[in-house]
């Protein structure tokens, strides 16, 4: 009985935990009742298609969340690493090839078969892009190539233990031969999915079928539409009306409204996106590591989580989020120390001569008011501030030539792989080509050089850990917090994982009960 | 007449000219490099591949002059090509033609409501001049014109979709997507609009030639009817014109809001996309016919009271 009380509570746990949904994996939504195989479901996304389907765009996101283009791998979030999908396995058979074996019994929508020879077509195709995507450039892959019926070689033009991490990304989505005419792509009936679109209503949405033929199993609806809907509140909205059944990306206003509906479910995962406030280490007073500190520890970033996020965010831990397999476990986020920043500001030497400059871009409209409570803050251990708010592509010829004291920003660390490596060089290395801190340390340098050769993925994250204890060490920029990626999704619909980079939304298990 | 069509055709020819250049210098006259604000628009994120923007820079001839590159574009333009879009690299032609039906269906439909709304109301005040009636509509009216958009949209959203359930609250799918999105176009024009209906028939009704009927034995309905009422309604083909004209390139905030992939939506999203051929397109297309609609509207209301003509003889 004690037992039976013990499981039943550990299950009803576990389901608010999961209903709620929590850290890097996302939440869920489970449902006891039966699936109705006749249903159809409404998605609001957050972006309309911009470049006609072109795969290196973002249109790729969209074609992979609506459940049409499938990639030769794909990252799983629980699991933390790179699992199979159109190709069934992978191994690097020198330094510079990688052989992909691919999926047996995978027909296009359009009835054709998935062959080696298509799949290096169509990733040959990205690779021919005007603008090629960051995952898979010339850059770092030199050909694809059909080696036999089922096998798909990569060659890369230095050692690239990443190569099936850039396979997952969805600018490498994998579509029929059919689908490349006339310089364009067009994705209808050329996918691989559990779902095919049949309609689009440009900048409105796309219809989409099940895939009767799908290679993963039974597709649980009949159909789907996702809707491109770049209002928030709008999103919002439809989800607590019933107009849609999954509304990506809430903004926070409409959060508080949404946790009092029951019949939605709020999810909310760690987003790989931290608000930072980047310090020019190449110029003075930044390019002193007791000044940065001084900084960082007069920011209280737990009530900056707070208030101006509105619960939305937590406080940040250092570069990566805590979810995140490479953060370093031992980390917390830094507590605010007025004594502290005094003591180190006179170590650093400094006396205020004139005010330091924060730029606030205004793309993120709380940046604003982010850089308020920053110069509050500050004011009290004597640093004065000004606050500028600037167009971002205004102020980045400045950030990258390092005209500048300090900008509030934030990346996605995960943008281009499911593995920061790309962030970790782009952004800290000396000769990273998007080191707006211009930060430069050897041992730093050493270490990311070390893991981008690592092809053991414990052994990576391990090494990009102990590179974000040197940025963290260094105060190299104060990592503020970390945003939460949060969907809404009625209670009705099943089996939903939500993922923080809205890659996959619509699978062949989501499902929703009979009305 | 002749003289005024050649005029006013120079006009709209000058007005689509500069409005076009204006457009053109938008992402000059903003920091940063435009072919670095293409290539985000196509490609989300931060860190961009130097030789791609290199690449891009030539290829769509952004290291030439201004003048060059206007030139280039006018001269396709005239010759009926609104070139490519930069983030679809499909033709221009393609996106603004649909916008511009949608757009001015939703125009239309919220003008036709307001002129509906307007003669109603501004008859009913006009009549009741300094009574109860009349102060309370002058009041409603006043009030709907101090309302920001930005602000009746999702109140309306929040009533009728969200608590009554009766209207979806954004999208362009059936008929009833027209409510809302219409309902909050005409709030501000049906004010106007009645305003100067009550006007026109205020000072119509003081009008000599309306006492001469009554005291030639004319009903007072019959008087409303004939003399009354046609004169009342002449501000409002101006109006009307003006304000077709104003929601053409103004029904942005609305388009945005209620997920409408309208004109104002698409010139929107080309501004913050940098596609600067979308953006020329629109805009040119926008002024063009404007300026033709309140050519029009002059015409009109030349046709109706001779008397204009007359002074400029």
């Amino acid at each position: 009985m004690f037992f039976k009380r013990r499981s039943a509570a550990a299950v009803a746990l576990v389901s608010l935990l999961t209903l709620t949904g929590c850290g890097l994996n996302g939440g869920s939504t489970t449902s006891a009742l039966t699936p109705d195989l006749n249903q159809r479901i409404v998605v609001d996304n957050f972006r309309a298609p911009v470049a006609n389907w072109a795969l290196e765009s973002d249109a790729a996101y969209i074609l992979s969340l609506s459940g049409c283009l499938e990639t030769l791998t794909k990252f799983d979030q629980a699991q933390g690493k790179v699992t199979s999908s159109l190709a069934t396995d992978w191994k690097q058979t020198s330094p510079l090839t990688w052989d992909f074996t691919i999926r047996d019994g995978v027909k296009f929508q359009d009835g054709t078969i998935l062959t080696a020879d298509a799949v290096a077509a169509s990733l040959q195709s990205v690779l021919a892009a005007k603008v090629p995507a960051r995952a898979f450039n010339p850059d770092v892959v030199s050909d694809v190539a059909a080696v036999d019926a089922r096998t798909v070689r990569i060659t890369t033009p230095s050692d690239s233990p990443l190569i099936p991490y850039r396979l997952a990304s969805v600018n490498t989505g994998i579509l029929a031969p059919a689908a490349y005419k006339d310089g364009t792509i067009d994705p209808f009936g050329h996918c691989t999915g559990p779902f095919t679109p049949v309609s689009e209503k440009p900048k409105q949405s796309l219809t989409l079928d099940r895939n009767e033929n799908y290679w993963g199993g039974k597709v649980q609806l009949a159909g789907a539409e996702v809707r491109f809907i770049t209002n928030g509140a709008t999103r919002a909205t439809q989800v607590q009306t019933g107009e849609s059944d999954i509304s990506l990306s809430i903004p926070v206003a409409s959060l508080s409204t949404l946790e009092g509906d029951n019949n939605v479910s709020v999810l909310k995962a760690d987003s790989p996106r931290t608000a930072t406030l980047y310090m020019n280490n190449g110029k003075a007073p930044f390019d002193k590591v007791e000044f940065r500190k001084a900084i960082r520890s007069a920011l209280d970033l737990e009530s900056l989580a707070n208030s101006i996020y509105e619960g939305a965010a937590l406080p940040a831990v250092g570069p990566f989020a805590a979810s995140e397999p490479w953060a370093s476990p031992e980390t917390a986020a830094p507590k605010q120390n007025l004594d502290e920043a005094k003591k180190l500001l006179s170590a650093a030497g400094y006396t205020a001569t004139q005010p330091l400059k924060i730029v606030a871009i205004v793309e993120r409209a709380e940046f604003g008011d982010v850089a308020a409570v920053i110069q509050q803050d500050l004011a009290k251990i004597g640093v004065p501030i000004t606050i500028e708010t600037k167009e971002y592509a205004s102020v980045e010829p400045d950030l990258l030539a390092g005209n500048y004291d300090m900008v509030l920003s934030q990346r996605n660390r995960l943008i281009d792989i499911a593995d920061p490596i790309g962030f970790l060089t782009a952004d800290y290395t000396c000769k990273g080509s998007y080191n707006l801190s211009h930060f430069c340390d050897a041992d730093y340098d050493k270490l990311i050089e070390q893991a981008a050769k690592t092809t053991d993925a414990k052994e990576r994250y391990k090494l990009y850990a102990n590179a974000g204890r040197i940025l963290q060490d260094q105060a190299v920029n104060v990592w503020l917090v970390n945003e939460q990626a949060i969907d809404a999704v009625r209670t009705d619909v099943q089996n939903h994982v939500q993922d923080p980079l809205s890659r996959y939304v619509l699978t062949a298990k989501t499902s929703k009960s009979g009305s | 007449m002749f003289a005024f069509l050649a005029k006013r055709t120079l006009a709209l020819v000058a007005t689509v000219l500069l409005a076009s250049f204006a457009v053109f210098l938008i992402p000059y006259a903003t920091p940063g490099d435009p072919a670095r604000k293409i290539i985000r628009s196509r490609v989300a994120g931060d860190a961009i591949d130097e030789s791609a923007v290199s690449s891009l820079t030539t290829e769509l001839g952004l290291h030439d002059p201004l003048f060059v590159q206007f030139h280039r574009w006018l001269g396709r333009f005239l010759s009926g090509d609104m070139g490519l879009s930069y983030s679809s690299q499909t033709p221009v032609v393609e996106q603004v033609l649909p916008a511009l039906g949608i757009t001015l269906t939703l125009v239309v439909a919220a003008l036709g409501v307001a002129v509906l709304v307007s003669l109603i109301l501004g008859i009913t005040s006009g009549l009741h001049e300094g009574r109860r009636t009349d102060r309370v509509i002058t009041t409603v009216t006043q009030a709907l014109i101090a309302i920001p958009e930005y602000w009746l949209a999702p109140m309306l959203v929040l009533i009728f979709a969200v608590k009554l359930t009766l209207l979806p609250s954004a999208g362009w799918v059936s008929g009833a997507s027209l409510v809302l999105p219409v309902a909050v176009l005409a709030a501000r024009p049906s004010s106007y609009f009645t305003s100067a209906v009550r006007s026109g028939m205020i000072e119509a009704l003081d009008a000599e030639h309306v006492t001469a009927a009554r005291s030639r034995g004319l009903s007072y309905p019959r008087t409303i009817m004939r003399h009354v009422i046609p004169n009342g309604l002449l501000p409002l083909a101006t109006l009307l014109a003006v304000w077709f004209a104003g929601l053409l390139g103004g029904s942005v905030i609305v388009e945005v809001i209620f997920s409408i992939p309208g004109m104002g939506r698409l010139l929107y999203d080309a501004v913050l996309n940098n596609d600067i051929p979308v953006a020329q397109g629109s805009v040119v297309l926008v002024v063009a016919l404007a300026v033709a609609i309140t050519t029009m509207a002059d015409l009109v209301h030349r046709t109706l009271n001779p008397l204009l003509g007359d002074n400029r003889a």
